[in-house]
């Protein structure tokens, strides 16, 4: 413990030297204008920008790095906030009710509330990281395809309450986008499903052009045709900040968000994309008002924000503490250690402290940067919605363009996220959820990889999923809540869902 | 005709279809599945999910109460976002997007020709140099090097 | 209506007319515009740290900008295709990992039309060729390579390993060797190099091959044990592991290597240019030392040497594809 706190001290003693300072503010800023761009994320931000930082030194490119991530991140929830489309997966969650508050002039508190909720999650998931590395790590290794199989079964039970509407019709959605993941190359066999003679298919169709289509362009097909347009909004100074009741009705779901989204992170693999949306469910689950649920609940923003961020650090656990990459983001960050030569490994933290504790004080350090810097730019930002709709969707729609193309180079990601948008829009008309379809997308791949990793592992046994403690204890956790959402069924009491159905007949 | 209907059997006909491919790939057995096991199988719960929300979606809203009156504008979009994805490579980034927002916002949304020439040649230019100049993201170029 | 769509297109037409100014330059003065390396994998993968240092040294060497695009896909299959059907200028240049020979092979197994063939592509240099390393945990009971294979011969089957991926690198690696020992391992592909590290160090596995620099942290962490390794020689990191040629298994050769390939039909005099630039490129001392930071052996070929390896390396590849066979079949 006291030495942890020594090892700190070293830490701050880099981080808060003038240059890495402003290596620092400059990854945050780059980060935050390179999120602000629809589907480039934090990992394609990294990738994007980790050639420019070759030329420095270690130290700073690792710490420019992390800002980078940090602000992509931040950037990402903003646009999702603004305008509906998505800046990663996991700010899909965001759009609902994020921009469902935007709708509602809460465009300002909405950011507010994202800034806070990542800045918190954040700086709690580093400390957790930084006494609890070792040992998480170690148990995070033990996650193997079993173990991981149960977990994403789990991530996907968690639909039943995430929906607002139908539940079968979600159910038919997650179905859907779970057979759109079967595109590609099977990587089991090395067989080519439903490709059609197109290569770039054979990584399969990617989440970000998905996320986009499915909500940015579809909501500009719906909306930018409509007689009355979209009123241009004028938000005023005081109207910037969350009152009172909203951030009362955060703060619990940011404290779960953290928790949650930093344990599923830790998870190597890509797991964290899961976070957001179990966060989402929670949240809906505890809520007393579940029916606020995509209409602007706070609590749907502020608890899938937090878990978001939570998750991504999370993943940083074993990357530090045993030099392996847990998922996409950890690796561009090891390979940029190595381009420095910096060996990454079990040994780093011995033989380079100033750069391992210089790393995990920089991203206190980077959480403070961004906060500072985000909560003024909520006011700059909000001021996106008085540019008149006709002149702001043309330029979104170019955004997306250049955004996702820029993700992989492919002009078939710039195909599949227009061919998603007009799906989209006619989902959208026939009253269809769309954010199972990208769950499912992401989910897909992975869950069919981990069953049949298993059972390659067990030789055709599907006793390996319970005689394995943690798949086991996961496999229980998700019957337990099958029961819970079928229990309403035995009991014939009413959920809210019925209860409103029920409202609603009345009304008409 | 409700819209439940509709889309339910959209949804059928799409799991059908997506059985009658999985059929060309090896569908191997519970123990080893092979390339086509999960497809047929999710497949499968599509199809029992698309039916069963046929079966029910008699009491659903009206195809006919869904308003459509910004088709054309959808379309027209979409045409656009067609020229993006076909022109991006072939001339690259910034006559591209030049082009794409000269059509929406003079030809669609009927600005004065100032305005769109203003803004699409201005919001090309900048985006360009932010991101491939700037920040050094790697974007098309026409065959005239712009 | 169609006034204003008239001058609409009018403005169009300008913009394009304007951008026509600058003319393509002549193929003779090479290098005259930017030259862009494509690297078939996302950015921090060895073919990306590997571009990134060469395209540093050949701006200045060529004295002209030279830009890395990362072109991912298909497990490689889409940036190196996009080279294959590029003009053959020499603008457009490509650096390949080993898998650049398994995959037309793999597609071939499969009846499906090639992405693209190895002799879409004329060889300019090899840069590193990494032999993999057969590593095993640490707590595992095998100590030398003889009592693990001698053990797998014993347990056919149940002895598992995980890889990059079917038909990737360090499946091929493992399946060399099985072919040369007469052993049968139980396969566990995984999405990629760091995953297949993870499986193993979890437990979840018992063996892995990979290269040099991903497992020699883990060796010297004391975590994982080297048993022996694929190159004709030592490698020069690890000095008490054996290569299996010494043990008596010459056909268990495997490198992870990293070259620089045009599109074929790319003039003599531009290849020949390259090709000088490159020889100067592996002297830079700041590539050099870019190549020491990556734990990665320069290993430069080129020319008629370069050709001889890449051919030896396809073959052995695509016999090795052949024998794996489609993983269906077999049960």
């Amino acid at each position: 413990m006291l030495e942890t706190i020594q090892n700190l001290a070293l830490g701050f003693s880099v981080a808060l030297s003038p240059a890495v300072l402003m290596y620092a503010f400059i990854g945050c800023v780059v980060g935050t204008l390179v999120g602000v761009l629809p589907g480039v994320g934090p990992l394609a931000g990294i990738s994007l920008l980790l050639p420019a930082t070759f030329g420095l030194n270690a130290t700073n490119a690792i710490v420019m790095l992390a800002g980078i991530y940090y602000g992509a991140m931040y950037g990402g929830s903003t646009t999702a906030i603004l305008m509906r489309i998505p800046g990663e997966a996991a700010s899909v969650m965001s759009c609902i009710d994020g921009y469902a508050m935007a709708r509602k002039g809460r465009a300002g508190p909405a950011l507010a509330i994202a800034a806070v909720g990542s800045y918190i999650a954040g700086t709690i998931s580093v400390v957790a990281l930084m006494f609890l590395a070792p040992p998480l790590a170690e148990f995070a290794l033990r996650f193997g395809p079993p173990e991981y199989f149960a977990l994403l079964l789990l991530g996907l039970l968690v639909l039943a309450y995430m929906s607002g509407g139908s539940m079968v019709k979600a159910l038919a959605m997650a179905a859907f986008g779970l057979t759109l993941g079967m595109v590609g190359i099977d990587q089991m066999t090395g067989y080519f499903r439903f490709a059609y003679g197109v290569v770039e298919l054979g990584d399969g169709i990617g989440v970000v052009p998905v996320a986009v289509g499915l909500f940015g362009v579809a909501e500009i097909l719906a909306t930018a045709g409509q007689a009355t347009p979209p009123s241009i909004m004028k938000p005023k100074l005081r109207e910037l900040l969350p009152s009172r009741a909203e951030w009362r009705d955060s703060a619990a779901p940011i404290g779960r968000g953290t928790v949650l989204g930093f344990l599923i992170g830790i998870v190597p693999g890509s797991a964290h994309i899961i976070s957001s949306f179990v966060s989402y469910a929670v949240e809906r689950r505890m809520s007393k008002k579940p029916q606020e649920f995509g209409k602007g609940a706070v609590a749907g923003l502020a608890g899938p924000e937090s878990a978001n961020n939570a998750a991504t650090s999370g993943a940083f656990v074993p990357m530090l503490a045993l030099g392996v990459p847990s998922g996409p983001i950890p690796a561009v960050m090891l390979a940029a250690m190595m381009v420095h030569g910096v060996a990454p490994g079990p040994m780093l933290i011995k033989q380079q402290p100033e750069l391992f504790w210089g790393f995990i004080a920089s991203m206190y350090v980077g959480n403070v940067v961004l906060l500072i810097l985000n909560l003024p730019l909520v006011g700059l930002f909000v001021n996106v919605l008085r540019v008149p709709y006709p002149l702001l969707y043309p330029a979104i729609l170019a955004f997306s363009v250049l955004g996702v193309y820029a993700v992989n180079g492919s002009v078939v990601d710039v195909w599949i996220m227009l061919v998603m948008g007009a799906l989209g829009y006619l989902l959208r008309k026939l009253d269809f959820e769309t954010a199972p379809v990208v769950l499912g997308v992401v989910l897909a791949p992975m869950i069919e990889m981990a069953l049949r990793q298993s059972l390659a592992m067990s030789d055709g046994q599907y006793a390996i999923f319970i005689t394995r403690p943690i798949s086991a204890t996961l496999l229980c956790v998700g019957a337990v809540l099958v029961l819970l959402a079928l229990r309403p069924l035995v009991t014939k009491t009413l959920d809210w869902r019925a209860r409103l159905a029920l409202a609603e007949k009345g009304e008409n | 005709m409700t819209i439940d209907r509709v889309g339910g059997g959209a949804l059928v006909l799409f799991a059908v279809y997506t059985l009658w491919e999985a059929r060309k790939l090896p569908m191997g057995n519970v123990q080893n599945p092979g390339p086509a096991y999960a497809p047929t199988l999710l497949a499968l719960l599509l199809l029992v999910f698309a039916v069963v929300i046929v079966a029910l979606g008699a009491g659903s809203s009206r195809i006919a109460t869904v308003g459509w009156s910004e088709w054309r504008h959808a379309v027209a979009i979409i045409a656009v976002c067609i020229f993006m994805a076909l022109s991006l490579e072939r001339l690259g980034y910034r006559i591209t997007v030049v082009v794409a927002l000269m059509l929406l916002i003079g030809l669609l949304e009927r600005r004065s020709i100032v305005t769109t020439a203003l803004f699409s040649v201005g919001f090309s230019a900048a985006t360009f140099y932010l991101f491939a100049t700037v920040l050094r993201v790697p974007l098309p170029r026409g065959p005239w090097g712009f | 209506m169609v006034r204003r769509l008239l001058s609409v297109v009018a403005m169009a037409l300008v913009v394009v007319i304007v951008a026509h100014g600058a003319v393509p330059a002549a193929a003779d003065d090479y290098p005259s515009r930017p030259v862009t390396i494509i690297a078939p994998f996302p950015p921090g993968g060895v073919a990306d740290l590997t571009a990134r240092p060469v395209a540093a040294a050949l701006e200045k060497i060529m004295k002209t900008p030279v830009g890395v695009v990362n072109k991912t896909g298909a497990a490689g299959a889409v940036g190196m295709q996009s080279v294959a059907v590029s003009k053959p200028d020499g603008y457009t240049l490509l650096l390949a990992l080993s898998s650049i020979s398994i995959i037309p092979e793999a597609d071939k197994l499969f009846g499906r039309p090639p992405a693209f063939t190895v002799d879409q592509f004329a060889p300019i240099a090899l840069i590193s060729a990494d032999p993999t390393i057969l590593v095993v945990r640490t707590e595992s009971p095998w100590k030398t390579a003889k009592e693990f294979i001698d053990d797998a011969k014993k347990r056919p089957g149940q002895i598992s390993y995980s890889s990059s991926g079917i038909y990737g690198t360090l499946h091929m690696a493992m399946e060399l060797l099985s072919h040369a020992a007469g052993i049968k391992m139980r396969h566990i592909p995984t999405a990629g190099a760091g995953p297949a590290m993870n499986a193993i160090l979890g437990g979840h596995v018992d063996a892995l091959a990979s290269g040099p620099s991903v497992v020699i942290p883990q060796i010297k962490a004391g975590k994982l044990r080297a048993l022996a390794g694929w190159g004709t020689q030592r490698v020069a990191a690890l000095p008490d592991v054996p290569a299996f040629k010494e043990l008596g298994y010459p056909d268990a050769e495997f490198y992870i290597w990293a070259g620089l390939f045009a599109p074929k039909g790319t003039p003599e005099p531009v290849l020949a240019k390259l090709r000088t630039s490159m020889r100067e490129v592996v002297n830079d001392p700041g590539f050099k030392s870019a190549m020491e930071k990556l734990e990665t052996p320069i290993a430069f070929k080129q020319g008629d040497e370069f050709q001889k390896f890449f051919d030896a390396d396809a073959k052995r590849l695509a016999e090795g594809v052949k024998r794996v066979g489609k993983v269906e079949e077999k049960k």
